[in-house]
């Protein structure tokens, strides 16, 4: 064993936890049985109120349980958290533990709030962090044929060197692509023969041909990467995310779960991707938009529409309704299936005000604890992850915070330049195009930009209306880092100056030469698996009690609903009017404007209650569906009333909370 | 309030009350089955044919109903598994009820046939056949059981608040008159948008500027359930279940219906994993009604279309289906009709690595009243709406061939809310399901189109072409694998996105060792796309109609074994002695 001192720290520690434990005992990964356990033992502690609920079984016949805690079993606004669905994330996993122990522990973050934890959501891939030989593949143990021959799971990676690591295995060969970096012995890079350089080196994961077939380790055990097998942006054929969204029980049991809890207000994931940080990725190609809908010729001959133009949803719905049968009513959704108009791929601009209000505030938090060390950022999210499906299907602000990233090595300051991708994605179309081509051409230059940019064709594309500068900025920021030849980029950078500082060396294999059976001499090395993402086990506690207490303070932007006011106007006759203004406290919306589209969450419903009303204006009962964070929303109604009565104005939500206010009438 | 009294004896035809008869084989198919009667009918027939099929309880619907399936398999002509797989379903819309009996009659047909008729004996004795007369068994039971106009009781019963009022199907149509069917109100008004069209009296037809009204309509016969100022909007569901499968699924508010997640529905849940179990299923059938079409996917356009290769294999079934059943179109999904996603189709194909079809059964248009010397057809349908003519010629042929079966007689009614109004019109068993004296042609042709396609599953045929001696204990050999049919022995479309693993042809022997070995590209030349690994171990597909040749070099002596192993097309061995 290479790796022994930094080696044991990394090692889950058993260490048996009972008894009265407090949020600042984090100091060991736990395995997904054993964190099963610390459940158990929460729910013994605070039986009144908590329950463990089983979910679902995994391939690998693990359980996955939710801790719900809510005081006294009510059932209140809700916050689910789900962690590890990667499998890779061991760190996420007891931030959920940790979020759990310290809500319990303070009786005012579930006073009329409920937490639903599932710390472990992928219990299979979560396992391998404690096998050996230790690699990274957090898919679950449902067996697949990846490479699509006679056998199944035939050929993994093999530790050939023993060192209980799956490393990488690099050996010189005509048709190599890879050289030794000049900044950094240990690091690889292609080599890049548009500057004369000819690849060196093949790299391979470290293993045998175990099937004979000319692959390395292309089959190895492990199925679905339950991370990516959710409905929003699934990607259909791909070797390891699922046959179907939902085709693998974890996901398709925590979907079913979401909506059985209508009472859910928002989602929190522990896991790769921070939208603390910065909110889900935009810049998706595709989006439909209600504002420019063209209609495909055989279809507008008969709307009697005009194929080259495009219309609003409006529009449309005015012109296929009298169309329909008498008493059928024309829907957004029938016209967007109708039209194939697909799904929404980017967030609607109200809500990254939202999200980007919150990051100030997450920032400003974590000055509060003097975590500023600039890291790098987390993992963009995945098309497929859970993440995404929370917001765009469910309709709910979706947060994740990814526990650790490396820290950034600092550099020397450089001048602020005068265009940056933020300041493009702040200017209106004409400030872009006044920038002129000579600047844009610069500014490309400077960012490393791939040669096919360049300024005049940036300028047709904002002018065409292809694209709009916030989509330029994400589009710039897709791009990959500048780097001075000889540099290394920023992540093997921050890596190795971790590995050096922290790890004591012991994050990083050595290349050393092995005599491999098909490919005679090799050299095996590399970064150690979780090495970049799980830092060693004495940093947990420290990082977990920085960052995790901000969700509950996320939480309470949760939208609220009350009554701000309830008056009545007495019209003569017994007539009166009530006018009731309801308040969202908060500043998150209700519901977010992705919801408002997709119609998830359930309204909130006004009941107007009393003897003897007749309701010549509205309804007794009154969907409300719409009210913005700190905004009010007024109703109203025309009643009749013989005698001097009582209303009762009941207001209810499963996840905004409510309100009961009466007034009287007649006096 | 809801009605759940039903006057039945006023306006029940006569042919429902045929149920209370014994069910036997050879089953009939003048009558329609209710679920419970189509279950007993399956079981009649597996009781009849112990030896060729199997009933299996596939799972529950939402409401506790078992769905079944039933298996065909000739055991003596080998194992389920072993042959390719032919999977039929119906009536996935509770409404669509013919569906049901589409599938039992294939059943029953085969059955009856089997050891009698030859071409039904081998096409019985080539394949499995997995047939599950009814997805939506809710949907059936409450479409015969509950009052309903032709197009109700379509979806799941999974609850949704369709009116976003915070109740879930709080607000269905109600049987006013009590006569088991939902019709249409209509009420006296001089303000009214609609007239008495002259043609007669029991249609409307829009007023134009300046005409008197005489007609308001009023929708779906009910009333005002939940107190909203609204009728009938939000009864079952909505959750189409052919539109929660889970390939290409899209959320509701892309297209009403498709559930909250894929395979919400725990019955089409359960049938997924039926199908998953049974990786030779290759060609699958699912019958729905109207309209007379055969629809193959893409269900979208955005998905692209399939591989040429796998069209001329749609077309050639789709193209005779047509034939075999007048007036059916063979048509593209998202192009002729519209665009679905997450149905059943696109899971068949995309994920069961299928060719599969949706047959609409039954066109209106053979509700004919028409004098064979009439100029013209009465003009076309709208997009959305019957043309009026059309209506007319229908209720002709109601009154004059099916003796006013169809069409409910528009009759006076006390409404709570809009007072006195006339209740009438299309009753459930019209205008989307043929007139039972229609049925049996509409079953036996329908399956015919199926039948048709099932016998032009794989049928591979393996032979050494070739057998060399190059030099010492160093043979060439060749090996031909042929498919007589139209269905290759697994999709392009497979091949393309790595559904399913492709075909295995393996070569062993005691003292073998395969040098080389590769496909035949060109057996003049030799020319032979040599596998660098592995030769002794070809992935491949046969193609419909054609045939696909390897090559190998082959040192040593002995028995040389040929083991050809598909997924969908069965196993064929193989022994030739090198010496």
């Amino acid at each position: 064993m290479i790796f022994l001192a930094a080696g044991l720290l990394w090692l889950p520690g058993w260490i048996s936890i009972t008894g009265q434990q407090n949020p600042s005992g984090y100091d060991s990964y736990l395995k997904p049985a054993e964190i099963n356990t610390k459940l158990q033992d929460l729910n013994r502690r605070y039986s009144a109120d908590t329950r463990l609920v089983k979910l679902a079984v995994s391939p690998g016949g693990s359980t996955l349980n939710i801790l719900e805690i809510s005081k006294g079993g009510k059932k209140n606004p809700a916050v689910l958290v789900v962690a590890n669905m990667e499998g890779s994330y061991p760190l996420a996993s007891m931030g959920a533990l940790y979020l759990a122990d310290l809500v319990l522990s303070q009786p005012e973050t579930y006073n009329d709030l409920n937490w639903y934890i599932l710390p472990c959501g992928n219990p299979d891939g979560a396992e391998r962090y404690f096998s050996r030989p230790l690699y990274m593949d957090g898919r679950n143990q449902l067996p697949h044929n990846e490479d699509l021959d006679d056998q199944t799971d035939e050929d993994g990676y093999n530790d050939l060197n023993g060192d209980g690591f799956i490393t990488q295995m690099r050996v010189k060969d005509p048709g190599g692509e890879w050289v030794v970096s000049e900044a950094d012995p240990r690091i690889m890079r292609r080599a890049d023969p548009s500057k004369g350089e000819t690849g060196v080196y093949k790299m391979y994961s470290e293993g045998i041909d175990d099937d004979g077939d000319g692959s390395y380790n292309e089959d190895p055990p492990g199925g679905v990467d339950v991370s990516i097998n959710f409905p929003h942006l699934f990607r259909p054929f791909s070797k390891t995310g699922g046959l179907w969204p939902g085709s693998t029980e974890e996901t398709y049991q925590l979907m079913k779960y979401a909506y059985g809890h209508p009472e859910i207000a928002m989602t929190f994931a522990f896991g790769s991707s921070d939208f603390c940080i910065s909110p889900p990725g935009s810049g998706r190609r595709g989006s439909a938009d209600f504002d420019k809908i063209k209609i495909p010729e055989r279809i507008a001959a008969r709307f009697g529409a005009d194929p080259d133009r495009t219309y609003t949803m409006k529009e449309i719905m005015e012109m296929v309704q009298p169309m329909l049968p008498q008493g059928m009513e024309v829907t957004e959704s029938m016209i967007s299936s109708f039209l194939g108009l697909g799904a929404m791929v980017n967030p609607m601009d109200a809500d990254l005000a939202f999200y980007k209000e919150l990051s100030d505030k997450y920032k400003a938090h974590l000055k509060d604890k003097k975590f500023t060390d600039e890291r790098l950022n987390a993992e963009p999210d995945r098309d497929g992850s859970f993440e995404l499906w929370a917001y765009y299907h469910l309709g709910l602000p979706s947060f994740t915070m990814n526990l650790f990233t490396l820290p950034k090595v600092k550099e020397e300051k450089k001048e602020s330049p005068d265009i940056t991708p933020e300041k493009i994605g702040a200017m209106s179309n004409e400030e872009f195009v006044a920038l002129g081509q000579e600047k844009l051409d610069a500014f490309l230059k400077e960012t490393g930009a791939p040669s096919q940019y360049n300024g005049a064709m940036m300028i047709t594309m904002i002018e065409s209306g292809r694209i709009t500068p916030k989509q330029m900025e994400a589009m710039l920021k897709q791009l990959p880092p500048k780097k001075e030849p000889g540099e290394l980029d920023p992540k093997s950078r921050a890596f190795l100056a971790f590995n050096d500082k922290e790890l004591d060396g012991k994050g990083f294999v050595n290349w050393e030469s092995y005599k491999h059976p098909a490919l005679g001499e090799v050299e095996i090395g590399g970064t150690v698996p979780f090495a970049e993402n799980t830092p060693p086990a004495q940093m947990i506690d420290s990082l977990l009690k920085i960052q995790v207490p901000y969700v509950t303070e996320l939480a309470k932007n949760l939208p609220r609903l009350s009554i701000l006011e309830a008056k009545t106007k007495e019209l003569g006759g017994g007539v009166v009017r009530l006018e009731v203004w309801i308040r969202n406290e908060n500043l998150l919306p209700f519901p977010t404007a992705m919801g408002e589209r997709n119609q998830q969450p359930g309204p909130a419903i006004l009941l107007v209650e009393g003897k003897d009303l007749e309701f010549l204006d509205g309804l007794p009962r009154t969907p409300v569906n719409k009210v913005g964070g700190k905004q009010n929303h007024k109703s109203e109604w025309l009643i009749r009333t013989d005698k001097p009565s009582e209303i009762t104005i009941r207001l209810t939500s499963p996840n905004a909370w409510g309100d009961v206010k009466t007034v009287k009438t007649g006096s | 309030m809801k009605t759940k009294t039903y006057i039945l004896a006023l306006f029940v035809p006569l042919w429902q009350f045929v149920a209370a008869q014994e069910i036997t084989v050879p089953l009939r198919f003048d009558r329609y089955y209710d679920y419970a009667e189509l279950v007993t009918a399956m079981k009649t027939l597996n009781r009849a044919y112990p030896q060729l099929t199997r009933l299996d309880m596939v799972g529950h619907s939402e409401e506790g109903r078992e769905i079944w399936a039933m298996t065909v398999n000739n055991p003596k002509t080998g194992k389920e598994l072993d042959k390719p797989g032919v999977y039929v379903d119906g009536n996935i819309h509770g409404n669509e009820i013919q569906a049901g009996e589409v599938c039992l009659y294939f059943l029953d047909y085969m059955l009856k046939n089997h050891g009698g008729n030859t071409k039904i004996t081998a096409m019985v004795d080539k394949n499995a056949y997995y047939v599950i007369p009814v997805v939506n068994v809710d949907g059936r039971f409450h479409f015969f059981n509950s009052p309903n106009n032709p197009s109700t009781n379509r979806g799941l019963r999974i609850p949704r608040d369709d009116d976003r009022d915070g109740l879930f199907d709080e607000d269905f149509p109600d049987d006013l008159d009590g006569d088991g069917n939902i019709c249409m109100m209509r009420k006296k008004d001089p303000f009214g948008n609609f007239r008495t069209d002259p043609l007669d009296p029991r249609l409307m037809i829009p007023v134009k500027p300046g005409e008197k009204g005489e007609w308001t309509l009023l929708g779906q016969e009910g009333i005002d359930n939940d107190g909203d100022g609204r009728i009938n909007e939000d009864s079952e569901g909505y959750v189409d279940p052919n539109r929660n499968w889970g390939y290409n699924w899209a959320p509701d508010y892309v297209q009403r219906g498709s559930g909250n997640y894929p395979l919400e529905g725990v019955g089409l849940k359960a049938i997924a994993e039926y199908i998953m179990a049974r990786p030779n299923i290759i060609l699958a059938y699912a019958f729905h009604n109207n309209g007379g079409m055969f629809l193959r996917g893409p269900g979208t356009k955005d998905q692209g279309d399939f591989p040429p290769a796998d069209i001329a294999v749609f077309d050639y079934l789709g193209k005779n289906a047509e034939k075999i059943v007048p007036g059916y179109r063979y048509l593209l999904s998202w192009k002729d009709l519209y665009s679905t996603y997450g149905d059943f189709g696109d899971f068949m194909d995309n994920i069961a690595g299928a060719y599969s079809f949706i047959g609409e059964l039954y066109r209106t248009e053979d509700e004919t009243f028409r004098s064979p010397d009439a100029e013209k057809k009465p003009e076309e349908d709208g997009f959305f709406m019957e043309n009026v003519s059309r209506t007319k010629e229908r209720l002709d042929f109601n009154d004059h061939v099916v003796h006013g079966e169809l069409y409910k007689e528009w009759k006076p009614f006390n409404h709570p809310v809009y007072g006195e109004i006339e209740i009438g019109g299309w009753v459930k068993m019209s205008s989307r399901l043929p007139h039972p004296f229609m049925l049996p042609d509409l079953v036996h042709r329908n399956a015919a189109a199926v039948m048709f396609s099932c016998d032009q599953t794989p049928e591979i045929k393996m032979e050494v072409t070739e057998k060399t001696a190059v030099g010492k204990d160093l043979y060439r050999v060749r090996v031909r694998l042929h498919n007589s049919k139209a269905i290759p022995s697994l999709t392009y479309h497979a091949v393309q996105k790595g559904i399913h693993r492709q075909d295995i042809l393996k070569v062993s022997g005691k003292n073998l060792r395969v040098v080389s070995g590769g496909k035949l590209i060109d057996p003049y030349f030799g020319k032979v796309q040599y596998k660098e690994h592995k030769p002794e171990l070809q992935l491949l597909q046969v193609p419909g109609f054609g045939k696909v040749e390897f090559q190998f070099i082959v040192s040593g002596k002995g028995e040389m074994n040929l083991e050809y192993n598909s997924l969908k097309a069965g196993t064929k061995q193989l022994a030739v002695a090198l010496k």
